[in-house]
């Protein structure tokens, strides 16, 4: 059988077939709308303003690789006016993120943007390596997850950015709306299929990546020849999410459009208002300044847990009871150091490009 | 649930911990007699059980039977118009079905001692809460085949309930004229159709087309085998079996349309149809209030159908425990039948499997999606399933994605485009003229059921739908979708096709917009 033409400019040979919209397209459209989705998507919504700083979490990924050239491009492309970095956090995981961690330094190269790293060590004084050999490796991503996203503003607010910017995908996103649904976290529920989020005191994150699916992001990396890192991380043994995520994979085999499916069903209800009154309003951490629905912020517990040898704190109620136990925190214990924003303080708020 | 799974999940923010139960040997509920049974780390007795799942079919049930709730803290349950009971023939609707009759028909009133009804046989005590209940089963045979009709066989296992009026209906009768004007006031006009591209349903457009008359058999398969994916015939098969029952209880004046889902089948479904894009009517998937086309009147608020699910807080595992301990006949299903095939199928392999690891699953869902609701307001209903229409859906479509050079919003983008650069946008593909299309009045599973393909390529030739016979040019929809009473909640419009074949829209103009049309040639008095 003869080549397709491509779908949408009708004159090259088709060479993939988009799982978004399920079009049978050349290489360069490829490249085309995926840019400029991309770009619709940023400007839709208002994300930047000309002279932002914009920080690209940066893990040295698929995702992060591909979002720091798209950023780069379409900046140049569309002359946004973004002054852009990368930030990267290594959470100190030998064999994983020192080598991860090496790609992004070429990257940093490739494009010409300033890179800031910033380890988990110097911020909590412990690597995931050592908080493993601690806990076991059951339940080490509720450690990563929380000591990943403050130091991602700590180190944004170290480099004085007004905006980070990270790889979530489509994939991600819809993942995300299954495991709120299915664990009854209803407050991320409701914000989880926003494109930008801000609290009090903390940088705006967005993600550009919103509606671009991952075979795509993974095909604009094979065919711009990016220099990428992929393996999965070596203490990711999540059941539960795992179990999500081979669903996700079979829907999507299924029917390509699940994906996008999911996250307009995300975008097209809310959490009721009278849902919303029952939680708890948003605070700041009394011992680090992070904003925080407790007295205590996740990762400051979590540290004390670590600190006091009941790392299991957050994770069991006899571990907890055990801590509750142990009296209140002794004075020389080791804490994260305060939390100062960059940003004058605001009003939690949130845009949408819905 | 390992917090592995939520790694900066806030304690606040996830359901409350239930405290678990199933290491002690008896009953939780009675204290006395050895546990039969854990369900959702509770252990209970053969005893308790029953209780147990009648109060929870109750409490689902009751606030819902009379048409306004009232001040009283017990009213008196009595119920506007009869009842039509879903019936499948599957284990959550031979349960649903044993408990209505036994709680609601099958009880005689109370008698005196001189065996008179007590307060006499019209005490209002001594009514039921519905004046009848028919059951209505919708055989599927015709949509696949290798599918044995099971008519006679559902007939056979209703007898045990005689108070109970059996309707037997088929799938095809959707469209099928004679069954359209026996349930619905308005008649069927003309039969339209949806046109047909070279392997099934044109991916874009939705253009109708004439569609020539066939046997309603003849037309369902055509239907069935022009969609593009097994989750849309599956969706499809959904949806006509819902409005089948819907017009054939709003025939009979019926105030309720009970289901039997159970707490298991209801996760099921609100996942399967999340998946499938249905977020903006995930409320009606939980309960639905039924109008005919959408939106109440105020004439029509008395023909508003109730569609409760009593056994929504009743598992699966409940289910199957409270028939075989109150010798509950089921009949059963064909797997194929049970319309499980792509999304709602895998949906119910992974909600089926979660459930033996995190038995608390299925319930999260349930109350999860009960605490949520639509963002944006509907514009009437979507002509096939008839469920809430969002607004914008097109819009959203194209923002997200781009699927043609000749979209207006690309103009100054495609000087980027190294190929292309020398051309304008208006040289890319111009869309000849069209006829109309029915997208914009199609919620949007709808249309992802009409155009969402398989990454495999087209569907095969799947061995469960017979396709004997060449697919015509267009293929015919379900006749509620061409009966012109759908269309006033749309636009107020109507689809109207002429004896020739041309497909018109016909609009009916309000008072307000009469006027307004003379309004400048009117003196001020």
């Amino acid at each position: 059988m003869a080549p397709a033409s491509c779908a949408l400019c009708q004159n090259a040979k088709a060479i993939l077939k988009r799982p978004k919209t399920g079009q049978q397209i050349c290489k360069e459209c490829f490249f085309f709308v995926f840019e400029t989705e991309i770009h619709h998507t940023i400007t839709q919504a208002a994300l930047f303003k000309p002279g932002d700083r914009v920080a690209i979490g940066a893990s040295g990924g698929k995702d992060s690789t591909v979002l720091a050239y798209v950023m780069k491009t379409l900046n140049e492309r569309y002359n946004y006016g973004l002054d852009l970095y990368l930030l990267s956090i290594d959470e100190g995981i030998t064999g994983y993120r020192d080598d991860s961690l090496q790609t992004v330094k070429r990257n940093q190269l490739q494009y010409n943007m300033p890179l800031k790293i910033l380890s988990y060590e110097e911020l909590y004084g412990w690597t995931m390596d050592a908080i493993v050999s601690e806990i076991g490796k059951k339940n080490n991503c509720t450690f990563c997850g929380v000591f990943r996203r403050q130091a991602l503003d700590r180190g944004a607010s170290s480099l004085n950015v007004d905006h980070v910017v990270t790889g979530h995908n489509a994939d991600d996103i819809a993942e995300t709306v299954l495991m709120n649904i299915m664990r009854g976290d209803i407050a991320r529920l409701g914000r989880c299929t926003m494109i930008c989020t801000q609290g009090e005191d903390t940088i705006k994150r967005s993600k550009p990546f919103k509606y671009a699916y991952e075979k795509e992001i993974v095909m604009y990396a094979y065919f711009k020849k990016l220099d990428y890192f992929s393996t999965e991380c070596i203490y990711s043994p999540d059941a539960y999410r795992g179990h999500a995520r081979t669903f996700l994979k079979d829907l999507e085999a299924a029917r390509p459009s699940a994906i996008i499916d999911i996250i307009h069903s995300g975008e097209a209800f809310e959490v009721r208002d009278d849902v919303k009154a029952t939680q708890k309003p948003q605070q700041t951490c009394k011992r680090c300044g992070y904003m925080s629905s407790n007295e205590l912020c996740k990762a400051c517990t979590l540290l004390e847990g670590l600190e006091r040898g009941v790392a299991n704190s957050v994770i069991t109620d006899k571990a907890r009871k055990k801590l509750d136990a142990m009296g209140p925190a002794p004075d020389n214990l080791r804490t994260i150091p305060i939390f100062r924003s960059p940003l004058p303080a605001v009003s939690i708020e949130s845009s949408q490009d819905q | 649930m390992s917090s592995c799974g939520n790694p900066i999940a806030e304690d606040a923010a996830l359901m409350p911990r239930r405290f678990k139960f199933d290491k002690v040997r008896d009953c939780i509920k009675c204290k006395l007699n050895p546990g039969n049974i854990v369900i959702r780390h509770a252990v209970y007795c053969k005893d308790c059980l029953t209780p147990l799942v009648t109060l929870k079919f109750r409490r689902a049930l009751e606030p819902l039977v009379n048409a306004s709730s009232g001040t009283s803290k017990r009213p008196k349950l009595k119920a506007s118009g009869s009842l039509t009971l879903g019936f499948s023939g599957g284990l959550g609707s031979s349960v649903l079905l044993d408990i209505v009759y036994k709680t609601y028909f099958a009880n005689q009133p109370s008698v005196d001692p001189s065996g008179e009804p007590r307060g006499g046989a019209n005490h209002p005590r001594n009514t039921n809460v519905w004046s009848s209940c028919a059951v209505c089963y919708v055989e599927v045979c015709n949509a696949f085949t290798e599918t044995r009709d099971r008519t006679e066989e559902i007939r056979t296992a209703l007898a045990p309930y005689p108070k109970f009026d059996f309707i037997p209906l088929r799938l095809e009768d959707a469209f099928d004229a004679s069954w359209w004007s026996k349930v619905a006031t308005t008649p069927d006009q003309s039969q339209l159709g949806l046109e047909l591209g070279k392997d099934g349903l044109c991916t874009e457009g939705f253009h109708l087309a004439a569609c020539p008359t066939l046997p309603p058999a003849a037309a369902l398969r055509s239907y069935l085998a022009s969609l593009p994916t097994q989750t849309a015939v599956s969706s499809a098969i959904k949806v006509i079996v819902r409005l089948l029952l819907l017009y054939t209880a709003r025939s009979r004046q019926s105030s309720h349309l009970l289901l039997g889902t159970s707490l298991t089948t209801l996760s099921i479904s609100l996942v399967s149809s999340i998946s499938q894009g249905g977020g903006h009517s995930i409320l009606e998937e939980l309960q639905e209030e039924w109008t005919c086309g959408g939106e109440s009147t105020t004439s029509e608020k008395l023909n508003v159908i109730r569609v409760v699910r009593p056994l929504r807080d009743v598992t699966m595992k409940e289910c199957a425990a409270f028939g075989w301990w109150n010798s509950i006949a089921v009949v059963g299903r064909d797997k194929q039948a049970r319309a499980s095939a792509g999304i709602p199928g895998l949906t119910q392999d992974f909600i089926v499997g979660l459930e033996k690891d995190y038995p608390s699953t299925v319930s999260t869902i349930a109350r999860t999606c009960a605490k949520l609701e639509p963002k944006s307001a509907s514009r009437g209903s979507c002509i096939l399933c008839q469920r809430p229409l969002q607004e914008g859906l097109e819009d959203w479509k194209n923002r997200i994605s781009i699927r043609s050079y000749s979209d207006a919003k690309l103009t100054s983008d495609l000087c980027h485009l190294p190929l292309l650069a020398p051309f304008g946008a208006s040289e890319l593909s111009t869309p000849p003229h069209q006829p109309p299309s029915i997208l914009t009045h199609l919620c949007y599973s709808c249309q992802a059921t009409f155009t969402s393909r398989s990454s495999r390529g087209p569907k095969p030739a799947p061995s469960s739908i017979d396709v004997s016979g060449a697919l015509p040019l267009s293929t015919p929809l379900p006749v509620w979708v061409s009966a012109n009473h759908t269309r006033p909640h749309v636009a107020h419009e109507e689809l109207v096709m002429s004896a020739n074949g041309e497909i018109w829209y016909q609009k009916k103009q309000g008072e307000a917009e009469n006027q307004s049309v003379v309004a400048k040639f009117l003196l001020d008095t």
